[in-house]
């Protein structure tokens, strides 16, 4: 991603966007027990689509917005959201990848590492009541939810961010076209 | 992507995010609830309540949409609970209610046998009702005691009230009772205290009307006395039931009856129709003529 006055205030929009709407909404919507979590999804996004550097820098502000506006622990969110953000941004960095169902599992992935990595923070920090098997429930219907929601949220991120991508994944996939097979014969066979 | 730079910056972009996040941890920890991190954090919520509010109105149909969504299966679940739970505490009620009326009866059976006047050492023993005569013309029931508990032709029953019938039919562990309403019952009876003898014969059909037929000549008989078992006794026959037991009360008087056909109606104490316990009286007792009176 390139870093610029632009790209920040994309970012800091769409998390402001996420935070508000996850906190005035989506965290009222029951569905099974459990509601969907758009921020796990927008930084897995951003990481995904800007990279590890980037991943990290949203995750932190993401926590760091959601904790001052939840009013829970200080530090806790962002500790676990710059964690995420690294790691998808790192896969992202490593395999290259451009399929175009790829933010599913990734989105996923970033929502089950969230929910994971949030219990057991607050276990250890905050918690000292019983827990009830139910939150495993709730944290799976969030997993859930958030698989359907990935594809969307991602799309809407990337278009988004486009401007400010170094490399959109949308593009390199186009771009990779099938080799000629007609023509000239000394183009056959190569990606013109 | 292997430019040692980059990868510092990036190992160093962790590093630093991950220290912020634990020296905020830390700090929100260390501090009072009044501290700097804490009175930001009150003033960010407080900062974004009016837009959450804003949203969350705007966003309202959506967050309907998907109650009604929920509610309505919650409440096809919630339906299939309380149909469950209905269901059940119909059949919880209806055991409490068996159980009152098993325990109502069984009193009146203990009570009966404290009744003045009823006979002592009868040696009853406790049956259920196990089947019942379809017909108002065959007025009988059919208990779970037979041979094996003692139980033998002839003896007399008692429900809780007073007299049901007698033995009519015994097996190894059934028996079958002819109640006094049955067509073909007869009972001597008297009222008491020192009333008119007759006989108690059926009201066929209406087993709440009992009549004490065959009153002797002469005897003033009133409303609401109570009428008892006889057990005349001679020297060549005698009743099946003992004398005092409570057979029920006069409930109408007809002066021209009385004259025309000797008989008063008589209302029995023992709801025969509805009784689930009898007892059987498997000795005959005795009674002295003193003691015989009203239950």
């Amino acid at each position: 991603m390139i870093l610029s006055v632009g790209a920040v205030v994309r970012v800091g929009l769409l998390l402001f966007l996420a935070v508000v709407l996850q906190l005035s909404s989506l965290a009222q919507i029951s569905i099974l027990g459990g509601h969907a979590d758009l921020v796990p999804l927008v930084v897995g996004a951003v990481a995904f689509y800007g990279g590890s550097v980037a991943g990290s820098a949203t995750g932190f502000a993401a926590g760091v917005l959601l904790d001052l506006a939840v009013g829970s622990t200080l530090g806790a969110s962002s500790l676990v959201l710059t964690a995420v953000g690294y790691a998808v941004g790192r896969f992202r960095e490593v395999r290259d990848p451009s399929h175009g169902l790829l933010p599913i599992p990734v989105g996923a992935a970033a929502t089950a590492g969230w929910v994971t990595a949030f219990a057991a923070v607050s276990f250890m920090l905050d918690v000292g009541a019983n827990v009830s098997p139910l939150v495993f429930r709730d944290m799976l219907v969030t997993i859930l939810l958030n698989t359907l929601l990935a594809l969307p949220i991602f799309t809407g991120c990337r278009w988004i961010l486009r401007p400010c991508l170094v490399v959109d994944p949308v593009e390199v996939r186009r771009r990779r076209r099938p080799p000629r097979e007609s023509g000239p014969i000394g183009l056959r066979g190569l990606e013109v | 992507m292997f430019d040692k730079k980059v990868v510092r910056r990036r190992r160093a972009a962790l590093a630093v995010f991950v220290g912020l996040s634990v020296v905020l941890l830390t700090a929100y920890f260390g501090e009072s609830g009044g501290g700097a991190l804490h009175s930001v954090q009150r003033g960010t919520q407080e900062a974004l309540a009016p837009v959450e509010t804003g949203a969350s109105r705007a966003l309202k149909p959506v967050k309907d949409f998907f109650g009604w969504v929920g509610d309505s299966v919650d409440a096809k679940k919630q339906n299939k609970e309380l149909k469950a739970d209905v269901e059940r505490l119909r059949s919880e009620l209806a055991k409490a209610q068996t159980a009152q009326r098993d325990a109502r009866e069984l009193r009146g059976l203990v009570g009966l046998q404290r009744t003045e006047g009823y006979p002592r050492g009868t040696k009853p023993v406790t049956a259920r009702i196990i089947a019942r005569s379809p017909t108002v013309w065959y007025s009988s029931v059919k208990i779970d005691k037979g041979s094996d508990d003692g139980v033998k032709l002839d003896q007399p029953v008692v429900a809780s009230g007073g007299l049901a019938g007698k033995i009519t039919s015994v097996s190894g562990g059934t028996s079958e009772v002819t109640l006094i309403t049955d067509g073909s019952s007869f009972v001597a009876a008297q009222i008491v205290p020192k009333g008119a003898h007759g006989v108690i014969a059926p009201s066929v059909g209406n087993p709440n009307d009992l009549l004490l037929q065959n009153i002797e000549d002469g005897r003033r008989v009133t409303a609401h006395t109570t009428v008892v078992t006889s057990g005349f006794t001679t020297p060549k026959v005698r009743s099946l039931f003992p004398r005092g037991i409570p057979i029920g009360e006069v409930s109408k008087v007809d002066l021209d009856e009385v004259a025309t056909y000797h008989r008063v109606h008589v209302k029995p104490f023992a709801d025969l129709r509805s009784m689930d316990y009898v007892q059987v009286l498997t000795a005959r007792g005795t009674t002295t003529v003193a003691e015989a009176g009203a239950p």
